[in-house]
């Protein structure tokens, strides 16, 4: 099976699973509830988007100039910045630095940059153990899983779920299973030889990388092992310090409707001389793995202000009935559905802006106002134009146009449609009954004048 | 890396010379309503978010200092500088810090602009906004505190 | 105040009654109505499904057939939106089309139009009328002044029903889902119908409803309003 077919199997099975919708009715509605609550810490939430989707339009647009400045900081603040073209360049260059350095044990905090590059499989398959600290990440890893949402990797989890990963009781609460974690990971943190983490922001004006998060691995995987390295797409960047003051609590507010995270930290270097503690090493991935080729497609350049907030999935009709799972990619939901085709084979992803209805409510609720569904459109556009479409539909429209240029075919047709079976649609549902009369027969007896 | 770096940094310049419209400019309002009684908000937001104002840090052998407290947030900032270095304010079991009422801030424009006035040229290796003692939702969103790291966070103010 | 109808293909083989509902409100409000017989449909269909250069070609011919109307009505958000929000993306240029609630309240400046429907109602926002044009509040407006007609907000007005053109055939079990969620929230009211702007909306409702044997009934905004 292919990317598509896969997608379908999946998609149609999750999509009659009705326990897998009511766990993700009932995290989302508890989700949508914080949230609102949220937005009403801001002044005017519109506002506050279009601030954000101008500091992120000012970065992705001049961002030779913010990519350069970022990196003359972290050198100047006695870091080193590895510039990857691909996941395999990355991959290449913390395999060879953890190798140099005799890593056996690494503590990750959850970065979907790592998920997109597969890290953990290419430390396995050096021989390093990679442990995921975010409880979420570690409940994953434990399943052998990938995430199934971008900011809550286990939403489609019950307790009950979670407590057999653990191989404990099916009545074990949260807290001590939580509990369970942190004891287990606080061990890895004491012994690992090196931290790995993502990036929410990169600070061009400061050259610090900016980390968000409520349990504090993060923290600790930049405190605690000798080495610290953080894998950062280059649509990271933001120009100044002070732009934080509104970007973290929108991304807080979005991604969980927390007014801020329990932490937001920044980090600018290894120990300085006079620091009683921290890394000897501090190395950021600039990360292209096709960023690049999103940026060039001016059309939809804004897909690159993306801040990974999960606002759209949980927006997403489709996503909360599918399922993170159903999409294979590390992008799920309608923002993965924009990027993927730019960022990976444009034709073996084209089936994901079509599993859409385009109702919008994703463009809605984006922080940085990227224009989500109509891209979707302008990805359905080029997979027509690069011929990605079945043949069968490219004809049918053929003829379809032929009969619409036509008033007379246009009538035929009509007729002809009352006897044309509209399977799949009515396999499950009904389909009305044509009427004896068409409008414009109707006008055409009553109301045409001379 | 450096051919890397040049490579990404080319096909960067290449795509921006097509230009991308820039979006519809937000209104100069501001963005959060004003914080007025600083003491007050910072006192209700951090006990909201589950932080404990005592009046005594007697029996807490290591306490922390801090940067400033945001009353907009009820955070506190602390850096490598202000808190000792990296793991002293996330490793203990409980974190308490001691401040100043003076070290409250507004918001945190005002909190950014107090670090950099701060540090500007000199930054501390890392710095961490907290808001709250440490928590997850991971499981069914249900809050449990001291994920992995403080499980409480206690501040006392002092003179 | 002089008005073209432009009827969607889907209303015009499909519902016709909500074209004719579309056109006793306007004459009732003394509207001059027209009806450029030689319209057949917008493009919408091949335009979502990413066939543009067929798309355009009916744009084209729409903007030819309407040329100088100086307003379009039409019983539908989506071809509304079609036609004002992506014509221009498609071929540059727009056409001054309304969809018929917004066309009663924001051209008109109506919101009674003397009509009666003793029922309870619920309403469900249709995607394009919601979030391309923006109606949320008209047709509410319209509805609150229906002598006898209850309306009851459903939980998930605002999401969308699955129906979303070539993708519900496309994707027929992703569109079921979504179709009962909605169907769902709207049992929940206890209302005896379901209204729209959009009959694409609910026929994929009513297609749910019927073959699961509910009570409720739909019906257009456009029927609604034509009611005495």
């Amino acid at each position: 099976m292919n990317a598509a077919e896969q997608f379908q199997a999946a998609a149609t099975e999750k999509a009659g699973d009705l326990r897998h919708r009511a766990v993700i009715q009932k995290a989302i509605g508890t989700y949508d509830a914080a949230v609102a609550k949220g937005k009403t810490r801001f002044s005017d939430w519109q506002n506050a988007r279009s601030h954000a989707a101008q500091i992120k339009w000012e970065t992705i647009n001049h961002l030779d100039r913010y990519l350069e400045q970022f990196e003359r900081k972290v050198i100047e603040n006695g870091g080193q910045v590895c510039w990857a073209e691909t996941a395999e360049d990355a991959r290449r260059y913390i395999l060879a630095l953890a190798q140099r350095r005799g890593v056996k044990r690494v503590v990750k905090s959850k970065s979907m940059t790592t998920e997109e590059i597969h890290l953990n499989e290419a430390f396995e398959h050096a021989g390093i153990e990679p442990i995921e600290t975010d409880l979420g990440e570690y409940i994953c890893q434990l399943r052998r899983e990938p995430p199934y949402h971008i900011v809550t990797p286990v939403m489609h989890l019950t307790k009950a779920d979670i407590a057999q990963t653990f191989a404990m009781p099916a009545t074990t609460s949260a807290e001590e299973m939580t509990m369970f974690a942190r004891a287990k990971l606080r061990q890895a943190f004491l012994t690992a030889d090196m931290g790995v983490t993502g990036a929410n922001f990169a600070v061009a004006d400061t050259g610090m990388i900016a980390i968000t998060e409520n349990e504090g691995n993060a923290r600790l995987s930049f405190s605690l092992p000798k080495i610290h390295v953080a894998i950062v797409g280059i649509e990271k960047l933001i120009p100044r310090l002070g732009d934080l003051a509104l970007l973290w609590p929108l991304l807080s507010t979005s991604g969980t409707g927390q007014p801020l995270t329990a932490y937001n930290s920044l980090i600018g270097g290894p120990r300085q001389s006079g620091e009683p503690d921290g890394t000897t090493e501090f190395h950021v991935i600039l990360l292209d793995n096709g960023r690049t080729k999103l940026l060039a497609d001016a059309e939809q350049r804004d897909a690159l202000h993306c801040i990974r907030c999960g606002a759209c999935l949980n927006a997403c009709p489709v996503y909360k009935n599918i399922g993170g799972h159903t999409y294979a990619t590390t992008y799920q939901g309608p923002i993965g559905s924009v990027i993927t085709p730019h960022l990976r084979d444009a034709k073996e992803w084209s089936h994901l802006p079509f599993a859409s209805s385009l109702c919008g409510a994703c463009t809605d609720v984006c922080p940085v106002r990227i224009d989500l569904h109509h891209h979707l459109l302008h990805n359905r556009r080029n997979a027509v134009q690069r011929g990605f479409d079945h043949p069968l539909q490219r004809l049918a429209f053929r003829l379809w146009l032929w009969a619409m240029k036509s008033p007379t075919l246009y009538r035929l047709g009509g007729k002809l449609l009352r006897f044309t079976p509209m399977t799949p649609w009515t396999k499950t549902r009904d389909f009305p009954e044509p009427p004896a009369q068409s409008f414009k027969d109707w006008w055409e007896e009553n109301e045409r004048r001379p | 890396m450096n051919a890397a770096r040049e490579q990404i940094l080319a096909r960067v310049r290449a795509a921006l010379r097509v230009p991308a419209p820039r979006p519809a400019a937000p209104t100069t309002a501001p963005v959060f309503p004003p914080v007025t009684d600083l003491e007050k908000r910072f006192r209700e937001e951090f006990t909201a978010l589950r932080g404990e104002i005592v009046e005594t840090l007697d029996g807490y052998p290591d306490v922390t200092g801090c940067d400033c407290l945001v009353a907009q947030t009820g955070s506190i900032i602390v850096s490598t500088r202000s808190a000792g270095g990296r793991v002293a304010s996330v490793l203990p079991e409980v974190h308490a810090v001691r401040a100043r009422r003076d070290q409250i801030v507004a918001d945190l424009p005002a909190a950014l602009a107090l670090l950099r006035r701060r540090y500007d040229g000199h930054w501390p290796s890392a710095l961490s906004v907290i808001t709250g003692p440490s928590r997850t939702a991971d499981i069914e969103k249900i809050l449990v505190m001291g994920a992995h790291g403080p499980k409480r966070l206690l501040l006392q103010f002092v003179a | 105040m002089r008005a073209a109808l432009f009827i969607p293909c889907f209303v015009d083989q499909l519902y016709p009654q909500v074209g004719i509902a579309m056109v006793k409100v306007l004459r009732r409000l003394n509207v001059d109505v027209h009806y450029p017989a030689a319209q057949t449909c917008c493009g919408q269909p091949a335009f979502n499904t990413g066939c543009w250069d067929e798309a355009r070609q009916l744009a084209t011919r729409f903007r030819e057939i309407f040329a100088g109307a100086e307003a379009i009505v039409c019983p539908s958000g989506s071809c509304t939106a079609m036609v004002r929000q992506f014509y221009p993306e498609l071929i540059g240029q727009s056409a001054p089309v309304y969809e018929f609630g917004e066309f009663l309240v924001k051209k008109l400046g109506v919101t009674d139009v003397g009509a009666r429907f003793p029922a309870k109602v619920t309403y469900h926002d249709s995607c394009h009328a919601l979030r391309e044009l923006r109606l949320k509040n008209e047709p509410r407006q319209l509805l609150a002044k229906v002598r006898d007609l209850e309306l009851i907000e459903m939980d998930q007005a605002e999401t969308c029903c699955g129906f979303g053109g070539t993708f519900a055939v496309k994707f027929p079990m992703i569109s079921y889902a979504m179709d009962e969620v909605k169907c769902t929230s709207i049992r929940q009211t206890g209302a005896d119908y379901v209204v729209s702007a959009d009959s694409s909306c609910l026929m994929q409702i009513a297609g749910y409803l019927g073959r699961t044997g509910q009570p409720v009934k739909t019906i257009s905004l456009a029927e609604v309003l034509a009611s005495t």
